[in-house]
């Protein structure tokens, strides 16, 4: 199991059932912990439904009481081509 | 004494004189560094020189480097005890001295190229990057430092404090406000070329490299930190551009600034004491290159409520440099000061009052500068106030600043994302505003009838009088003044 962390303003933001893109951070121990990537996922809120887990944080660092399983579908390449 | 030509002599000399602590047991990059530093700041305690970091044997920290006077002084090569005066009265002998050209030394003499990561080597992850603040938007690679650009065209060197965040391995994200130096830069020539920015990022500099990174001063920064010296800085070229960065730096990161991609930076805690600015897109720097020194010490600053280095020194320098832009100017200022306190916000100028407009003419010179982004108030008190002492200003400023005539609001001036006042819109488009508060007599009022009388021990009794009571003081029964 994997634990992510997501910042938004509003957790409305983050709708469940329906592919999203979210910029997510590891909490996995280790030293990459707290680095981010770009990524496709499907949310429950449901904390069983999908075997990674996601806390929120808002907009000034507040952590959020809505918690969320989260099933990773894939990284997203925001960075345009001619710098990969 | 010698001014301390690296971030390790600096070490040395504050746990010489008691004002670094070296701390033997591990402690975590997560938070708890952070914490340590956040409390040094806030009980003014020496700073915490931290050798074993959890997950990363053979690195230290140092934190909180120039939290004090004290400190500052030992990093200008002064007595510690030297007051503030002093201490601003050699800035401005030095920096209105010779300028001293850096020394651009062999890589073979460069401590920071004792080892090198390129290609798939180079992960910021292996340097103990810290979580400053729990709910920081992430790890902050540069807190305390400099990124070392050259302007394109005009070939001038800039050295400054820009805040970095670790987004991933090779990635950091960093607030660069559109007035600075870079920013200006990126904005006017790379984002129209679609030209990436050479970057490198130096951590763990000589204190007085760290000041000169953020003093606000015209002069290029290798040549200030020769100046603040008294001999050449030592420079050493970059590994993958034409940049050239301090020898003696711990960690140098070398890359790119890539004008049209932008990440996710913040939120941060900030100088002002806050976390202010939204997390948003921000300007990314690609990371090619780590070179840094063996048992590499990385340098943290805290920013929060008063008071850390962000407030300490950049209120020493704007402040300094405010009186010599002024000064050049033929204003009749006595002194410039900004207490620390104000989080760099409040310029307070003690001036000779002799002819109208004189508050409203610093305060347009001011918010005019270059310095201006930087603070938001200007207090122009007379010459009869001493500006270090808090108490007299504020007194002054409650019995004679005019409310409706004494306060002067200039609209649409730049500002910051991080002023906690800016509403949402001025906070996103650098907007601000300005006042300056005339606690100045008018000089049409007539000096015996209109002006009031200062009702102080100092100002109502004859000499002869405060002589006798003050030597009689202990006799009276009181304990001594000290």
């Amino acid at each position: 199991m994997n634990q992510w962390e997501v910042y938004v303003n509003d957790v409305k933001e983050l709708a469940e059932d329906a592919e999203i893109e979210l910029t997510i951070r590891t909490l996995n121990a280790g030293i990459h912990k707290y680095t981010y990537k770009r990524v496709r996922a499907q949310l429950s809120s449901d904390l069983k439904k999908h075997a990674d887990q996601l806390q929120v944080r808002l907009g000034r660092g507040q952590l959020s009481n809505s918690r969320f399983s989260i099933k990773v579908l894939g990284e997203v390449q925001r960075m345009p081509a001619k710098y990969l | 004494m010698a001014a301390p030509r690296s971030n390790r002599e600096f070490i040395e000399a504050c746990v010489k004189s008691g004002d670094a602590v070296r701390i033997k047991q591990e402690v975590d990059w997560e938070n708890e560094a952070g914490a340590i530093v956040r409390r040094a700041c806030e009980l003014a305690a020496p700073a915490p020189f931290m050798e074993k970091i959890k997950d990363y044997p053979g690195f230290s920290y140092f934190g909180a480097p120039l939290s004090t006077y004290r400190r500052m002084a030992i990093s200008m090569g002064m007595d510690p005890a030297s007051s503030l005066p002093e201490i601003g009265r050699e800035y401005v002998k030095r920096t209105n001295g010779e300028v001293v050209p850096p020394v651009l030394v062999d890589r073979k003499d460069a401590p920071c190229k004792e080892n090198i990561l390129k290609g798939a080597d180079v992960d910021l992850c292996k340097l103990p990057v810290p979580l400053v603040h729990d709910g920081d938007g992430g790890r902050y690679v540069g807190t305390w430092h400099a990124v070392v650009t050259k302007h394109p065209v005009r070939g001038d060197v800039n050295w400054g404090m820009y805040r970095q965040m670790m987004w991933d391995s090779r990635t950091m994200s960093g607030a660069v406000f559109p007035f600075s130096d870079l920013g200006k830069a990126l904005n006017d020539y790379y984002l129209p070329r679609g030209e990436t920015c050479p970057f490198a990022t130096a951590i763990g500099l000589s204190p007085l490299a760290a000041m000169a990174a953020c003093a606000p001063s015209p002069i290029p920064e290798p040549e200030l930190v020769g100046m603040l010296a008294g001999e050449p800085a030592r420079l050493v070229k970059c590994e993958t551009n034409d940049l050239e960065v301090p020898a003696d730096a711990e960690i140098i990161l070398e890359g790119e600034i890539f004008p049209d991609y932008k990440v996710e930076e913040g939120p941060f805690g900030e100088y002002t004491g806050y976390r202010t600015s939204p997390r948003d897109f921000r300007v990314t720097f690609r990371v090619n290159c780590i070179t840094y020194r063996n048992n590499a010490t990385m340098t943290i600053s805290n920013m929060g409520v008063p008071q850390d280095e962000g407030q300490l020194l950049r209120s020493f320098s704007l402040g300094l440099e405010l009186e010599k832009l002024l000064k050049s100017q033929g204003i009749p200022v006595t002194g410039v000061y900004m207490h620390p306190r104000s989080t760099h916000h409040m310029m307070i100028v003690g001036v000779k009052p002799t002819y109208s407009g004189v508050a409203q003419q610093i305060g347009q010179l001011a918010f005019g500068s270059k310095l201006g982004p930087w603070f938001h108030m200007v207090m122009v008190v007379d010459d009869q106030t001493d500006i270090y002492n808090w108490d007299e200003v504020y007194h002054a400023f409650c019995t004679r600043c005019h409310p409706e005539n004494g306060i002067h609001i200039y609209r649409n001036a730049p500002g910051t994302p991080l002023y906690p006042f800016a509403t949402p819109h001025e906070r996103k488009y650098s907007i601000g505003s300005k006042v300056v508060f005339d606690c100045l007599w008018p000089t049409d009022w007539d000096r015996i009838n209109d002006v009031p009388t200062l009702v102080s021990f100092k100002n109502v009794y004859p000499k002869d009088v405060q002589e006798k009571v003050t030597s009689n003081w202990t006799a009276y029964g009181y304990p001594p003044v000290k």
